[in-house]
Order: C-alpha cells, then sequence, then structure tokens
C-alpha cells in the first residue's frame, strides 16, 4: 500500500532530487585550484601548442541553471548545453554539426554526472571520445568542483577544475 | 614500357571515372588534370576534379563559391575487405645497420610492442656495406619475429638545383639496389624541389620545368636499376608537385614505368579545400590509384591557425577518416604495410597505435600482431 501511494504521489523521485544539490549560479573559474587543461578540442603533436590550454591564470564566467528536470550551462569556451537529467541516452549533433554525439546525464547522489560519447574531431571516421564530468559543490557550498575524465582507446585523462561562486 | 603504362592507366583512368577527353592531351599531360565523366555535361564526377582542377567535385551547386563544407548526409560504404595491415612506426630506437646492432633484440622488442613492419633510412643504410652474413642476420631474425623489413625511405631531393639532383638520383639508385639486396619490397622518394631543401616550396614547383625534371630524374633512375623488382614509391608532400591523388596517376604515366607507385600519405595532400571533405578525398584517392599503392603512412591532422597551418594530430582524433581509410586498406588486392609517423615520444606512438587497432576493430579491419 505504501509504495503505491508513494508511487502515485511521486515520492519515491525524492530522495534523488533532495540529495542533488543546488549547482544554480554564476561561477567563476579558479585557475590557482584548478588542475592546468590542454587544447580539448585539438591533440596535437610534434610540440606544437595549439592554444586553449586553462592555466592557473585562465579565468572565465559560466551560467549554470539546474532544474529537476534539466542542467543548462552557458560556458563561452563551449556552445550552450542542456541536459535533460533523466539518466536516458540522447542523440544530439556534435558541435560540428557533422556527426552525432550520444549524452547521458543524471543525479548520482551528490553530483550531476553528464556522459558524452562522440568522435573525437566531431568529424566522421575517428577514434570514439568518451567523456564523463562529474559536477557537484565543494565542501564550503561556495565552490564548484568539475571532475571530467576523457577516455580514448590511447588514454584516459582526468582533471579538476574549480569554480566560486559570484 | 609506354604501352603498358598508357593502355593500363586508361583503364583505370575510365574505371576511377576519370574522362578520356583529357587523357587525350598530348605532352606536357601533367597540366591537363583529370576531370570527371561528368564534366563534358558541365557538372564533376564522383571521383574526378572539376575541368582543368586537381580538386573534389563540387558538392553544394556550380554556381555556390565554396566547396569545402562536406556534403550533407554524406553515406560511407564501410565494408571491411580481406586484405590485413601491417604497422610500422618511427619508434626510438629507428632500425639502422649501425654496426654492433642486435637483431634478434631488436626484432624481439619491436613485435612486442605491436609493430609487425620496419623501414630504415636510405642515408644510415647506405653509409655502411654489409657483409653476407650480416644481412642474412637480418633477414633470419625479422622472419623469425615476423616483422617484414619492406624499404629504406630515401632522403635527398632528385631536382634538386645541379649537380645536387644527379647526386640525390645516384642516391636512390644506390637505394633501390641495397632494398634489392635485403629482400625489401619497394624505396620511397618524392617528387622534389627546386629549391635544395626539399621541404621548402620553390614558386617553380608546379612548372613544367619543374615537373618534367621529376619526371626526367625518375626515367633515369627506372634505366639505370632497370630489371629490379623493387618499387619505386613516391610521397606527396604539399610543397612538390606530386601534392594530390591526380599527380601521382600521371606522375607514373608520364615516366611510363609500372614500378613509379604511390607511398600513400594522404594528410600530406592536404589542403583547405579539402580539409573537411576527408572522407571523399580518401575515397577519390583509393578508386585512382589503389593498384598503385605501395604502402601507407599514417598521420592524422588538425587546421588551428588563421592561415592554412594545419598540423599533425595524434592518429584518430584530427580531420582523418580513419574507419574509411583502414576498410580502404583492407580492400586492396594485398597485404598493406603501414607507417605511424611524427610523434615525438615512445609512448605517443604506443597511443597512436592503440587508437588505430581501436578503429580497426569497430571496422572489422585486420591489423597484423598484437600490442602489449
Amino acid at each position: 500500500m505504501l509504495r503505491h501511494f508513494l508511487l502515485a504521489t511521486g515520492l519515491v523521485l525524492l530522495p534523488a532530487i533532495a540529495s542533488a544539490q543546488e549547482l544554480s549560479g554564476t561561477w567563476v573559474r579558479d585557475g590557482a585550484r584548478s588542475d592546468v587543461v590542454p587544447n580539448s578540442m585539438y591533440w596535437t603533436t610534434q610540440g606544437v601548442d595549439s592554444g586553449g590550454t586553462r592555466g592557473p591564470n585562465t579565468q572565465f564566467v559560466i551560467e549554470v541553471e539546474q532544474t529537476a528536470d534539466s542542467l543548462r550551462v552557458t560556458d563561452p569556451t563551449r556552445p550552450l548545453r542542456v541536459y535533460p537529467l533523466d539518466g536516458q541516452a540522447h542523440t544530439v549533433p556534435a558541435d560540428t554539426g557533422i556527426v552525432d554525439a550520444t549524452i547521458t546525464a543524471s543525479v548520482q547522489g551528490d553530483a550531476v554526472v553528464v556522459e558524452r560519447a562522440q568522435t573525437y574531431s566531431g568529424l566522421p571516421g575517428g577514434v570514439i571520445l568518451n567523456t564523463e564530468e562529474n559536477w557537484q559543490l565543494g565542501a564550503d557550498g561556495n565552490s564548484l568542483v568539475i571532475t571530467t575524465s576523457r577516455e580514448t582507446p590511447a588514454k584516459t585523462f582526468t582533471y579538476t577544475e574549480v569554480y566560486t561562486r559570484q | 614500357m609506354t604501352d603498358f603504362s598508357r593502355r593500363k592507366f586508361f583503364a583505370q583512368g575510365a574505371a576511377a571515372g576519370v574522362a578520356a577527353g583529357a587523357m587525350t592531351i598530348g605532352g606536357g599531360r601533367a597540366f591537363a588534370q583529370a576531370s570527371g565523366p561528368a564534366d563534358a555535361a558541365g557538372a564533376a564526377g564522383t571521383t574526378g576534379a572539376p575541368l582543368g582542377q586537381a580538386a573534389l567535385p563540387n558538392v553544394w551547386g556550380e554556381d555556390f563559391l565554396y566547396q569545402w563544407s562536406p556534403p550533407e548526409n554524406l553515406e560511407r560504404d564501410l565494408t571491411p575487405g580481406t586484405s590485413s595491415i601491417r604497422l610500422s612506426g618511427q619508434t626510438t630506437p629507428r632500425f639502422t645497420n649501425e654496426e654492433g646492432t642486435d637483431y634478434a633484440t631488436y626484432f624481439r622488442d619491436l613485435a612486442a610492442g605491436g609493430w609487425t613492419a620496419v623501414e630504415s633510412s636510405s642515408t644510415a643504410w647506405l653509409s655502411r656495406k654489409l657483409s653476407e652474413s650480416e644481412i642474412r642476420e637480418i633477414k633470419t631474425q625479422a622472419a623469425a619475429n615476423d616483422v617484414v623489413f619492406y624499404g629504406l625511405h630515401c632522403a635527398g631531393n632528385i631536382i634538386a638545383p645541379d649537380p645536387d639532383a644527379d647526386r640525390w638520383q645516384r642516391h636512390i639508385i644506390d637505394s633501390v639496389h641495397a632494398a634489392e639486396e635485403m629482400g625489401c619490397e619497394l624505396i620511397l622518394t618524392h617528387a622534389g624541389s627546386m629549391y635544395a631543401n626539399r621541404n621548402w616550396a620553390h614558386p617553380q614547383n608546379w612548372s613544367r620545368e619543374a615537373w618534367m625534371r621529376s619526371v626526367n630524374a625518375l626515367k633515369r633512375i627506372c634505366r639505370d636499376t632497370a630489371g629490379s623488382k623493387i618499387k619505386i614509391a613516391i610521397e606527396a608532400v604539399n610543397t612538390e608537385s606530386v601534392n594530390n591523388p591526380w599527380a601521382h596517376a600521371r606522375l607514373r604515366e608520364d615516366v611510363g614505368d609500372e614500378r613509379i607507385t604511390v607511398g600513400l600519405d594522404i594528410t600530406n595532400m592536404t589542403y583547405p579545400g579539402v580539409a573537411f571533405r576527408m572522407t571523399e578525398y580518401l575515397n577519390t584517392t583509393f578508386d585512382l590509384l589503389e593498384d598503385q599503392i605501395a604502402y601507407v603512412h599514417a598521420k592524422d591532422f588538425v587546421w588551428n591557425s588563421m592561415l592554412p597551418g594545419m598540423n599533425w594530430a595524434m592518429n584518430g582524433t584530427g580531420n582523418m577518416d580513419y574507419e574509411t581509410f583502414l576498410v580502404r586498406l583492407s580492400r586492396l588486392k594485398s597485404d598493406t604495410c603501414m607507417l605511424i609517423e611524427f610523434m615525438d615520444e615512445p609512448e605517443e606512438y604506443a597511443q597512436s597505435q592503440r587508437n588505430v587497432r581501436a578503429i580497426a576493430q569497430k571496422v572489422g579491419v585486420n591489423i597484423h600482431g598484437t600490442q602489449a
């Protein structure tokens, strides 16, 4: 009976929603507390610096709007992202518009986890890049910690970036 | 020799959609580039270039200025063939005949790393005369470790300002003999530059004079190595006249010797107009040259600066359509050796190999050997 009541009222969702921290806000990247992140678009070789490295002095602002259903991220370094937090795989165009990407986002405990799979370059025929972003508040409640794992057959690269609430 | 070459070239050209009309232009043939079968009707074919250009067919309408973006909804045929690929890499230490080399250890380590083919630099190789016993040792150890020593990668510039051109042509001739001695399949050389440094683009590299210097140099090399079965594979380089698949085909035709083959390096033939049309560029190249491909180089690239500044990238992460590339290689009539190059560290070569093997596995193409 209790189970039927919970299902009817949707209260079974409450634990998940309740445990999801509120990530909404305006956040400033804190380069000093973040890892150095190389250009994630180009993997150049022969010592070529293709620019775009996020270092200690790299500072920019992102806007995050979290609802029960989605996470919307406005980041000046990439196109607008809106992630449905339903744990389902969604096919969306890659930023190139040439191939598709698959995204899956969900609330997992205190974190929002976003998985993305597409060819590395967003063009046909390349190696598959699997990315997993783990978004959660820092212990102080005023910092946003995003840990990203980028996996190709060649290697897996994990880094953390910290943002401060503005 | 000429009869062979022209008959075969016409047959191949027809199969590849090359219009016979463009082929009938005599003398200076390199300057009437291949055109598509539909050119006569005012449009380009699937594998030919617009009339008078070494370029892919238009896809966005004849009245539209740009043809640099790929066609929408491009269908790719990823049906693999049965030929397999042996990987070779410019790994450290490079393969040389340096005195005291422990060939058993060298080939064992190479195979353990997943590399089942190898080449060597001609300059170092020719610097030392090998004894019969050492030649036997190299062949024995390569075979014992299932590694194919397929060729000598030649230095030099066969059309350098005189008198260097003659010196480098003799170097290529000596390399052919050395490759034969080692049981290799090929040597690799280039069309050359009118500057002494082959990597510098001379403004006259695409002139009739430069073209004829390349043709005559290669005719001389073929003549002076007549009877040899060693393929003379030409590697395209953007700074030289052979920097596109149509030029590869025309060079073989103009030299008139079937030993003039292709050391296929797709990325070396890339320019802005095809940088985002690599699937088509690959298919066009294979359609046109597949029977001439002696071996291939495997690189990748990105276009990441204001000038047409393309930079080398980790294999499988750039603009190259590696799925199509590997599938087309698997459809060749025989197995192919593929050289991964232009990385820095040994770990980068290992990473590159992992990417290539993963893509090959995805599309059902067999890569020889295993990577630890």
